[in-house]
């Protein structure tokens, strides 16, 4: 489905004399996943919470669907895992999403319901109380929440935050299969590996500010440089990715013994870090 | 529809949270005692004679309008305990982020958990007010004058001090709130004996102020109807020559409160809640 799914221009909110967010410009097209950076404190959950209506921004304005801001219509159509919850401890996690299913006037809810512990390996313990939930399987229940009724875009707010290793990779599967099903996701995250493998396209923000925004390709760079381990250990030579074969065959011809080359990769978090810090 | 939503949440979780069936427990105690005591009234020998019927009457009447007066700050702080974390948990909680990212207005949040607290008091004021009198009049004979008004007014009460918590709950923490709301109930109550010490007296300054107290938050005229339906004719009497001598007594009134304050109580609940809805509905999360 074409079109722009969330759009920003200039969106700010003001606290007193603080800058949670300032002149934050984006476009998010349907079916794109979009990796919202920074460091804490930066203005992301800020910024998530103006599109999905909770906070009123105080400059700008955006759409998100079409409509805009906060439009009750849209809210129909979206999904949002807030980054902090706590889910009422008394009701089971099937009685939360019924509840859910009721505000979204859902059809088939059973059915909806089902799908989405499902979708976050809670059907086991869908009929057990909140209260009896680790952590980690309140984050799964937020998910549920956030993906009942087949949104048409997901705003995950530090969705692997509680989780471990196996939920971490749960979930990335999750949005990759959100993607193949052309839902649009937002996904704001501390872990840039993950963002890395997931999104299609990266915005940085730092203290209220974007000082970044592109695909991972483009933020990255182009790679320079190259490791090679040779008999005495590694040595780093400064070449483009085209020459790395002919340095090897140099090294070769010289009577080198070469056991590894490994081409200096400039990752996401590198580029962070120089973003955030350099800011 | 979505009012009713969160209404039912919020009865389903003070069942669930075992409150009602604390509460309950409770009040059968204080039922059993007060069956008990009221047999012992009944049954009581004075002198090697039996009290008389009056006598019976009378007492039991005093003692009614005494547990109606612990019963309105039960009742208050109930309301102020279940109506202010009602909404101000579910934000500390971050629960209500997700449920409002969906189609749903906050002024149905605020009017459903306005609604849902309400009820549940309403229901406990006549279930343990309605046995409280029927276990009175089943041990004594003595029934009080107008006992659905008196429950009526009683809930009233309830619905003054649950306003204010909730309406208070969509800016202050709950714990502020409920405290906050149950020193306003505090406060009528004392704005209300200055009203009956300035008229007594004559002093107008006195009766004004009383008067001002009630008009912002009118749980005592309120109270002060629940007392006129409970007492009875004899009572009023008597309290009208007390105040003719410049006495005063808390537990009795003169009249009924007037309609037109009724209407301003009336009035100041739909006020209270609908700038509650506005208050939430202008609120940051």
């Amino acid at each position: 489905m074409p079109g722009e799914a969330i759009v920003a221009r200039g969106l700010a909110k003001r606290y007193g004399r603080i800058d949670a967010l300032h002149d934050l410009t984006l476009h998010v097209e349907r079916g794109e996943c979009l990796g919202f950076l920074g460091p804490n404190g930066a203005g992301k959950s800020t910024a998530v919470k103006m599109l999905v209506g909770l906070v009123r921004p105080t400059g700008g304005g955006g759409a998100v669907l079409g409509k805009p801001l906060g439009d009750r219509a849209a809210r129909a159509r979206i999904g949002y895992l807030p980054e902090l919850f706590r889910y009422p401890d008394w009701l089971a996690a099937r009685e939360v999403l019924a509840f859910h299913a009721r505000l979204l006037r859902l059809k088939d809810a059973p059915h909806a319901i089902d799908d989405a512990l499902g979708e976050v390996g809670l059907r086991e313990r869908a009929n057990d109380r909140v209260g009896t939930y680790s952590k980690g399987m309140q984050q799964r229940l937020g998910l549920g929440v956030a993906l009942l009724g087949a949104p048409e875009i997901v705003f995950l707010d530090e969705p692997t935050s509680a989780l471990d290793p196996v939920g971490r990779s749960d979930v990335r599967a999750l949005i990759e299969r959100l993607r193949a099903r052309g839902t649009t996701v937002f996904l704001n995250s501390h872990l840039l590996g993950e963002v890395e493998r997931v999104c299609d396209r990266v915005c940085v923000v730092d203290r209220g500010r974007v000082v970044a925004e592109g695909t991972v390709g483009a933020l990255t760079g182009e790679t320079r440089g190259v490791r090679v381990r040779l008999d005495d250990g590694w040595r780093e030579y400064d070449v483009a990715p085209a020459e790395i074969p002919d340095l090897v065959a140099r090294l070769v011809a010289e009577g080198a013994r070469i056991h590894a080359v490994e081409p200096k990769q400039t990752t996401l978090e590198d580029r962070f870090l120089a973003l955030v810090r350099h800011a | 529809m979505n009012v009713l939503l969160f209404a039912s949440l919020t009865l389903r979780e003070l069942l669930r949270r075992r409150l009602v069936a604390a509460a309950g427990v409770l009040t059968l105690v204080i039922v059993a005692f007060t069956a008990w005591g009221m047999h012992r009234l009944a049954t009581a020998i004075v002198d090697g004679h039996p009290l008389g019927q009056p006598t019976v009457r009378a007492t039991a009447a005093g003692i009614v309008i005494l547990l109606a007066f612990l019963f309105s700050f039960v009742i208050a702080l109930g309301a102020a305990l279940i109506g202010a974390p009602a909404i101000a948990e579910s934000i500390v909680n971050g629960e209500i982020l997700a449920v409002l990212a969906r189609p749903v207005r906050r002024a149905e949040v605020v009017l459903g958990r306005w609604l849902g607290t309400l009820v549940a008091l309403a229901l406990y004021v006549a279930v343990a007010g309605g046995v409280e009198l029927l276990v009175v009049r089943a041990a004594t004979g003595y029934a009080p004058p107008h006992p659905l008004d008196a429950l009526g007014f009683l809930a009233g009460v309830a619905a003054v001090v649950t306003t204010a918590a909730v309406a208070l709950a969509t800016r202050l923490p709950a714990l502020a709130a409920g405290i906050v709301a149950a020193m306003l109930f505090g406060l009528a109550w004392i704005g209300g004996i200055v009203e009956s010490i300035g008229l007594a007296l004559g002093n107008q300054r006195l009766a004004d102020a009383g008067t001002l107290v009630a008009l912002l938050f009118p749980s005592d005229a309120l109270w002060r109807g629940a007392l006129y339906a409970l007492q009875p004719a004899t009572f009023t009497a008597v309290a009208a020559n007390a105040n003719a001598s410049g006495a005063v007594n808390p537990f009795t009134v003169t009249s009924p409160p007037p309609s037109a304050l009724l209407a301003w109580a009336c009035g100041w609940i739909v006020v209270v809640v609908l700038a509650g809805m506005v208050s939430f509905r202008t609120r940051d999360l």
